[in-house]
């Protein structure tokens, strides 16, 4: 069956064609759109990702790492002497704008963590240039490769401004980027520096448990004891950013809808092509009855060919999906398909093209098989 | 010798719209192994209804059709397929191969469908293209050959899966007279091998071939006639 399956897609190459540029045209889509989609996700949950802690301490109101509020210092104490906390540390993020000498100007976020741990955007495997020793130097601040634009051109060694004082990238990172603005990270002292910042309050505490101890039991300390804070695990930290933004940007609602359209079109130009190529055939189907097959063994040989098309159609509307992923990576648009999604990506193909078979089974069942008989 | 298929007081109706036409009345006959039988009547005289009822393509309205024992109005249309496949070979008009398949590929088709071992369907299929002398033909898609070539085919096609019955609708309106005699001449000789063949046509030059003759008119059998042939 499987040598007639592809006798009868190759014997109509212009149908075929046309049915596996509909799988490719639809799962690029669906492909280019999830992976903006998950580019973007990543960049709302940046913040939390980029840092190493057990749990994230905010102000009880903040439920987006992007917009944390302010917590008076004595809290961090407070956090210290709840039982089950071995470390804290404070981290300050403050808002600014960078001016260089081209006369470029950015909207940044500086972001402070205590050295020599800092815990938050300065992860070793993210270093392309610069020591991490150097953002004690004065100024000294860390920026991202693909922020350059953002930052007039910005590189390693590059001096400029933030809120009118003297910085300078003493650090370079790849793929640390913010949501809404760029983040520059540098230690806590330089962060309330750089945004006029007051030494009695911080933006949010990371801590670690101690060893053995259950995180979400000291989670859970923390918010019955300490008033006006709440911790959060990293992972709930993420998922209530990420949910917060999807619900009150429509990015969610935008890419889903481009996502539905993408497998509606994809559907439907599958679907009434295989109708069309089946039409074509239906002299063959109505032999294919009249001299015994059964109604099962055509659905099969449909099926079939719909399953053909589907993995020559896959195969390459995934090589366009990472051509394009490789080529928006070089722009700073950096993301990665889990074997999973590609496994979806897959099942989705399957899906239109053996939904958009279903017309073509549809005409082809009730061809009667005395239909033989008629010239 | 006993019958391979008999139509026994079947008839056929067909709805169209609020009117009911009747395309066979009520009718008898029967195919007997080893003979060649014409159905022969002008267009529109319900012969091509009494061979889609012998191709058990069609449930008659009443009486019975019986092929090889089976009463085709006890079976689903699952057991018809299967009677057709196993019981009937077809030959059409129009040939009806598959355009997208080789000649061979196409022979293959029906022993495909009845899950004939590969080896034992590639013997069968070079047994029946040597019986029509198509061999060179093995690998040509339909397109590439003549009407008469394609016949030729068909009825290998047909006799691949050894079916005590052979249909053939208007086997030669489409060829030219020398391809004509040449198929009737081999759908003869599996008559003298012992199938029930059966032939609609309009075309009384093939009345030399048969055994018997059936006279089809205004939707009935007129007319039987035994030929005695030398």
């Amino acid at each position: 069956m499987l040598r007639y399956a592809w006798q009868f897609m190759k014997y109509d190459k212009a149908k075929s064609l046309g049915i596996v540029i509909g799988i490719i045209i639809s799962i690029f889509l669906i492909g280019q759109q999830t992976g903006i989609f998950i580019f973007l996700t990543n960049a709302m949950k940046a913040l939390v990702v980029n840092s190493k802690s057990d749990l994230w301490v905010v102000d009880s109101k903040t439920v987006n790492a992007n917009a944390l509020g302010k917590l008076d210092i004595r809290k961090v104490r407070e956090i210290q002497s709840v039982e089950g906390v071995a470390q804290v540390f404070p981290v300050v993020v403050a808002g600014g704008t960078a001016q260089f000498d081209n006369g470029t100007t950015a909207g940044v976020q500086v972001i402070g963590s205590d050295e020599p741990a800092y815990r938050i955007g300065l992860k070793k495997e993210k270093i392309i240039g610069g020591k991490i020793e150097d953002l004690l130097e004065d100024g000294a601040v860390s920026a991202d490769y693909f922020d350059r634009a953002t930052l007039g051109g910005a590189l390693l060694g590059t001096r400029f401004e933030i809120n009118g004082k003297k910085a300078v990238i003493a650090v370079q990172t790849r793929g640390v980027r913010g949501f809404g603005g760029v983040f520059l990270f540098t230690n806590i002292e330089k962060a309330r520096f750089f945004g006029n910042q007051s030494n009695n309050t911080v933006s949010a505490v990371l801590l670690d448990v101690t060893p053995g101890t259950d995180p979400i039991m000291v989670r859970d300390r923390i918010n019955k004891s300490v008033f006006g804070v709440r911790a959060w695990t990293s992972k709930d930290f993420e998922a209530s950013t990420v949910n917060f933004l999807l619900s009150n940007s429509g990015i969610g609602f935008s890419i889903g809808s481009l996502i539905v359209f993408a497998l509606i079109a994809g559907f439907f130009i599958i679907g009434l092509t295989m109708y069309s190529a089946a039409l074509d055939r239906i002299r063959d189907y109505g032999t294919l009855k009249g001299i015994g097959a059964s109604n099962g063994y055509i659905v099969r040989l449909i099926l079939l060919q719909a399953f053909l098309f589907s993995l020559v159609g896959f195969a390459l509307g995934y090589l366009f999906i990472d051509l394009f992923r490789r080529g928006v990576s070089k722009a700073g648009t950096v993301f990665e398909f889990t074997p999973g999604i590609i496994f979806a990506f897959f099942v989705v193909t399957l899906v239109i093209s053996i939904g958009g078979a279903s017309f073509a089974i549809k005409r082809i069942i009730s061809l009667e098989p005395a239909s033989v008989f008629r010239g | 010798m006993s019958p391979i298929a008999q139509v026994i007081k079947a008839s056929k109706e067909f709805k169209s719209g609020d009117s009911i036409i009747t395309a066979l009345k009520p009718s008898s006959m029967q195919l007997e192994a080893g003979k060649l039988t014409l159905i022969l009547g002008p267009s529109g005289s319900g012969k091509t209804t009494l061979l889609s009822l012998i191709g058990c393509v069609i449930y008659p309205t009443s009486g019975e059709v019986i092929i090889d024992g089976v009463k085709t109005s006890s079976l689903n249309a699952r057991k018809m397929a299967g009677l057709r496949l196993n019981k009937i070979g077809f030959v059409f008009q129009q040939f009806n191969l598959l355009a997208p398949l080789s000649a061979e590929q196409n022979i293959m088709l029906p022993l495909t469908l009845m899950n004939i071992s590969a080896s034992e369907a590639k013997k069968r299929v070079k047994d029946a293209m040597t019986k029509v002398n198509m061999s060179h033909r093995a690998s040509s898609l339909p397109k590439m050959m003549s009407g008469g070539e394609q016949q030729r085919i068909a009825i290998a096609r047909a006799l691949v899966t050894e079916p005590p019955i052979m249909l053939c609708d208007e086997p030669t309106a489409s060829l030219d007279s020398a391809s004509a005699q040449l198929v009737m001449e081999e759908l003869r000789a599996l008559a003298r091998e012992g199938k029930a063949v059966a032939i609609v046509t309009h075309d009384m030059r093939l009345k030399p071939f048969a055994d018997e003759i059936i006279y089809v008119d205004n939707g009935e059998i007129s007319k039987t006639e035994i030929i005695q042939n030398i």
